[in-house]
C-alpha cells in the first residue's frame, strides 16, 4: 500500500505541470517532514508553506514520503549533531537559553537533541537538494517522460478521483 | 507564475479548523495522557487520572480520579484524589512553562489497594536508577543474624572449607614465596663464587710466607708487597659483594618473617569468617537490634531516601543546563536540554497549595491508621528552585478526627535554591498502631499500638543525618507457631526459642531508633531498641555458656585447618635463614681469614727488610 502511494507520488510529482524548479522545491520541502521528528512547532510551518506556496504538493509529499526512512536511520546522527550543538558548544550556550525563554519559538522543542540535529541537516541539504532534485526532474523529463505517458500505468493514475483533488494543490 | 497558490487557502483553513477541532476534542485525553506520562516519570510507578478537564481560556485543570502508584509496593496507591483544581497562567504555556497559581486537592486518600499493578514494564532512566541504587545500598546493609538453630548441641563445622580460609592461602604463599626466595639466592651465591679469588689469595700467603728478602732484593719484594697489596684490594672488593648480598637476604628474610606475623591476624580474620559462616549470634546488644528489627527499619527508610533523591533529581539547584530523556515517540527520543535563564520563569511552578484532606477510613478495611481530617500548605515547588529563589515549604498537621493517630506534625522545608541543598524534615506523629508484624528472628509478631514517631532529617549538599524513633507502651506479641515446650531439653532449638519467647512477650515498652549518617548515597545505618538489649541480657545470662562452646569448637576447627599450613610456612622460613645464612656466613668468614692472613704475610715481609718500602 505505502509502496503503490509512493510510485502514484512519484508519477505525480515527476510528471505535474509544475516546473522542475517547483518540484524540487516542494520536494525539499517536504524533506523537512520526513527528516525531522513530525510532530513539532517547524513541520506545521512547513505544511502551511507547502500548501500556500505555489511548489509542487505532490514533490512535497514525495520529499516526505521519501525521508521517512532516512529520518529513522540517521537519528543517531542527527542526536549527535544535537548534543555536540546544545552541550558541548559553549558559544552557543546564550542561543540556546533566548530560544528556550521565547515564547513560541520554545515551543519548537529545538532543546531536543534530535529535533535540533535534523532541522539542522535539513537546512543544510535542503538547497543542495533542490538543485539536485530540479536538475534530475528536468533530465527525467526530456528523456523519459514521453515513453512514461504511453504506459497502461501512468494512464490508470492519472485518470483516479484523487488526481482531481491533487489537482487543486498543482502549480499554477 | 505566482509565488502564492491562492486555490490553496480554503483547503488550509478547513485543514486549520480540523486541527482546532482536534484539540478542542483530545485537549482534555492530551493533559490526561501528559500527567500520567510525567508522573510516571517522577514516581517511577503508574500514574492514572479517570478524566481531566483543561479550560485554557480560564487557565484551569480539573483532573479527577487521580491514582499514584507507590513506587514500592505496585498494588497500593501512594494517594489517591478525587478531584485536583488547578489554577494555570496562560501565557507562560506559549514558553512551554507550567506555572500555577494555586491547586485544591478533594478527596485524599493514602495506601489505598489497587485492582491492577501499577508497576511500569520499564521505568523511566532516572527513578528505574534511583530504585536500582537504593535498593544496591539496601542489599549492602549487613543485618546480622539471630539464629537459635547455631546454639543447639550440634554445631556444624563442615560447613567452614579451607579453601575459604585466608590463613592457608597466605601460608601456601609464603612456602611458595621461600622457595623462590631459596632458588634466587642460591643462584646468587653461585654467581658470586668466591673461590678462584680465595685461591690466589692462599697462593700468594704462600709465596709469601717462604719469600726470602735476602735473595729477592729490594725490588723483588717491593714487587711481592704490592701484588700482596693488589689481592687485599680484590679481597675488599669481594667482602664488600658478599657484604651486599648480606643486607638485600637480610631485608627479604625479614619480609617473610613479618608476612608469618600476618598469619596471626589471618587467623584471627579467618575466625570471624567461620562465625559468621555458622550464624552464631553476637550477644552483644548493638548487633542485637539489627538482628531484631533490621529488615523493617530498611523497608521503612528506603522510601525516604528515594524521595529525597528524587527531589534532588527533579528540584536541583543552580542554573546550569538540565538534561533528560526526550519524549516517547517513534523516532529516537533523543535528549531533551532546558536552559533556565535568570530572571525568567522556570520550566514548572507551583507557588501554592492549601490541601484539605480528610481520610475517613470508610473503605473496605475499615478506618485507616491514618483516618481524620489534615490540613496541608505546600509553597514554591519548582523545577528551577534558583530561579523561583526561594525553598520548598511544606507544612501538615491534623486537625481531628474520631479515628487514627492523636498528632500529626509535618515541616520541611528543602532549599535547593543554591549549593549546597539543604533539607530538613521534621514529623511527628503519636497515637499511630500498626499491624502486627513479623520478627522472623523471634518467631513472633509483634504488634504497636499508640506509637509515638519522631522524625529528624537534615541533609547538607551529601551529608545526610537522619533519626527515626518509634515508641510505645503498648505492645503486644503473638507467636507464631506453636508455643515453646517448657520442658525442652537445654541446649535444644525448642529451649533456645524458648528463651527469646519468655523474654519478649513480657516486654510491654518498645522502643526503636534508627540513625542514618554520612553521604546520602550510601548512609550508614544504626539501630537501636531496648528490645535488643533486654534480649541480649538474656541470652548472655542463659546461652552465654552455650555461644562461648560453639565459638570454641569453630577456633579450634580453624586451627586444625590452618596450624599445619602456618607451621609448615614458619618452618620454611626458618630453613631459609638457616641454609643460605649460613652459607652466606661461611664466605664472609673465608674472605675475612684470607684477607687477614695475606695482610699479616705482607706485613712480616716489609717488617724483615732493613729499609722501609713506600
Amino acid at each position: 500500500m505505502l509502496l503503490l502511494k509512493l510510485l502514484q507520488q512519484l508519477v505525480r510529482a515527476l510528471n505535474s505541470e509544475g516546473t522542475p524548479g517547483q518540484v524540487a522545491a516542494g520536494f525539499a520541502l517536504g524533506a523537512s517532514l520526513g527528516l525531522t521528528p513530525l510532530a513539532n512547532l517547524h513541520n506545521l510551518v512547513i505544511f502551511a508553506v507547502i500548501t500556500l506556496a505555489n511548489v509542487s504538493f505532490p514533490g512535497a509529499m514525495l520529499g516526505w514520503a521519501a525521508c521517512v526512512p532516512l529520518g529513522f536511520a540517521l537519528d543517531p546522527v542527527f542526536d549527535a549533531i544535537g548534543r555536540r550543538l546544545l552541550l558541548e558548544t559553549p558559544a552557543l550556550t546564550p542561543l540556546w537559553i533566548a530560544v528556550y525563554n521565547t515564547p513560541v519559538l520554545s515551543l519548537a522543542n529545538l532543546n531536543n537533541s534530535v529535533v535540533l540535529g535534523s532541522v539542522l541537516v535539513w537546512v543544510v541539504a535542503a538547497f543542495p537538494l533542490f538543485l539536485v532534485v530540479r536538475l534530475g526532474v528536468a533530465r527525467y523529463r526530456v528523456h523519459v517522460y514521453e515513453r512514461l505517458a504511453r504506459t497502461r500505468i501512468f494512464k490508470a493514475v492519472a485518470a483516479s478521483k484523487l488526481y482531481n483533488i491533487y489537482r487543486l494543490f498543482q502549480p499554477e | 507564475m505566482r509565488i502564492v497558490r491562492w486555490k490553496a487557502v480554503g483547503p488550509l483553513a478547513v485543514f486549520g479548523g480540523l486541527f482546532a477541532l482536534g484539540w478542542w476534542l483530545l485537549a482534555d485525553q492530551a493533559t490526561e495522557r501528559a500527567v500520567e506520562y510525567v508522573g510516571a516519570e517522577i514516581v517511577g510507578a503508574r500514574v492514572d487520572v479517570a478524566s481531566a478537564d483543561l479550560r485554557l481560556g480560564e487557565g484551569a485543570v480539573r483532573l479527577s480520579g487521580l491514582a499514584v502508584t507507590n513506587p514500592n509496593e505496585p498494588m497500593r496507591n501512594l494517594f489517591e484524589a478525587e478531584a485536583v483544581v488547578a489554577k494555570v497562567q496562560t501565557l507562560p504555556l506559549l514558553e512551554k512553562k507550567i506555572i500555577v497559581d494555586t491547586v485544591a486537592i478533594r478527596g485524599v486518600r493514602f495506601g489505598t489497594p489497587r485492582r491492577e499493578s501499577g508497576a511500569l514494564a520499564r521505568r523511566s532512566p532516572t527513578s528505574g536508577r534511583l530504585v536500582r541504587e537504593i535498593s544496591a545500598w539496601a542489599g549492602s546493609v549487613r543485618i546480622p543474624s539471630l539464629s537459635v538453630s547455631g546454639l543447639t548441641s550440634v554445631v556444624d563445622v563442615s560447613v567452614i572449607r579451607p579453601e575459604s580460609l585466608a590463613t592457608i592461602r597466605l601460608a601456601q604463599s609464603l612456602v611458595s614465596r621461600g622457595d623462590s626466595l631459596e632458588a634466587g639466592w642460591r643462584a646468587e651465591l653461585a654467581a658470586l663464587d668466591p673461590r678462584p679469588r680465595l685461591d690466589s689469595a692462599r697462593q700468594l700467603v704462600a709465596r709469601l710466607r717462604e719469600a726470602d728478602p735476602a735473595r729477592l732484593g729490594l725490588a723483588g719484594v717491593r714487587a711481592l708487597a704490592e701484588s700482596g697489596r693488589t689481592e687485599l684490594a680484590a679481597l675488599d672488593a669481594l667482602s664488600r659483594r658478599v657484604d651486599g648480598l648480606d643486607d638485600q637476604f637480610k631485608a627479604d628474610l625479614g619480609d617473610l618473617r613479618r608476612a608469618v606475623q600476618g598469619l596471626a591476624d589471618a587467623r584471627a580474620a579467618d575466625y570471624r569468617r567461620a562465625l559468621g559462616m555458622l550464624k552464631l549470634p553476637s550477644l552483644d546488644s548493638p548487633d542485637l537490634s539489627p538482628a531484631l528489627f533490621g529488615d523493617m527499619v530498611l523497608a521503612r527508610i528506603q522510601p525516604i531516601l528515594y524521595w529525597l533523591r528524587l527531589a534532588e533529581q527533579y528540584l536541583p539547584p543552580g542554573l546550569d543546563p538540565r538534561r533528560r530523556v526526550g519524549p516517547n515517540r517513534a523516532r529516537a527520543s533523543g535528549l531533551t536540554v532546558t536552559f533556565p535563564r535568570e530572571a525568567a520563569l522556570p520550566a514548572f511552578l507551583l507557588a501554592y497549595a492549601a490541601i484539605e484532606l480528610e481520610l475517613d477510613g470508610a473503605a473496605t478495611s475499615g478506618p485507616s491508621a491514618a483516618a481524620g481530617r489534615y490540613a496541608a500548605t505546600l509553597t514554591g515547588l519548582t523545577t528551577e528552585p534558583a530561579l523561583y529563589g526561594r525553598p520548598l515549604t511544606l507544612t501538615a498537621q491534623r486537625l481531628g478526627g474520631t479515628a487514627g493517630p492523636r498528632d500529626v506534625r509535618l515541616a520541611a522545608v528543602l532549599n535547593h535554591v543554591a549549593q549546597p541543598i539543604r533539607d530538613s524534615i521534621h514529623l511527628t506523629l503519636s497515637g499511630l498502631n500498626f499491624a502486627p508484624a513479623l520478627v522472623p528472628a523471634l518467631g513472633a509478631r509483634v504488634g504497636l499500638e499508640d506509637v509515638v514517631m519522631q522524625l529528624g532529617l537534615t541533609r547538607v549538599g551529601d551529608d545526610l543525618g537522619a533519626r527515626v524513633m518509634w515508641r510505645t507502651d503498648r505492645a503486644t506479641w503473638t507467636r507464631e507457631g506453636s508455643e515453646p515446650d517448657p520442658g525442652a531439653a537445654v541446649g535444644s532449638r525448642a529451649w533456645a526459642e524458648g528463651i527469646l519467647w519468655r523474654t519478649v512477650s513480657g516486654l510491654r515498652s518498645v522502643e526503636i531508633e534508627a540513625r542514618l549518617s554520612g553521604t546520602i548515597r550510601a548512609p550508614g545505618l544504626a539501630i537501636r531498641s531496648n528490645v535488643g538489649q533486654v534480649v541480649a541480657q538474656a541470652l548472655r545470662r542463659e546461652l552465654g555458656a552455650q555461644v562461648a562452646q560453639a565459638e570454641q569448637r569453630v577456633r579450634a576447627e580453624v586451627d586444625r585447618m590452618v596450624s599445619r599450613g602456618a607451621e609448615d610456612a614458619r618452618q620454611r622460613v626458618a630453613s631459609l635463614e638457616d641454609r643460605i645464612g649460613s652459607q652466606m656466613a661461611v664466605r664472609r668468614q673465608e674472605v675475612a681469614d684470607a684477607r687477614a692472613a695475606l695482610e699479616a704475610e705482607v706485613r712480616n715481609l716489609t717488617r724483615r727488610l732493613p729499609v722501609r718500602i713506600p
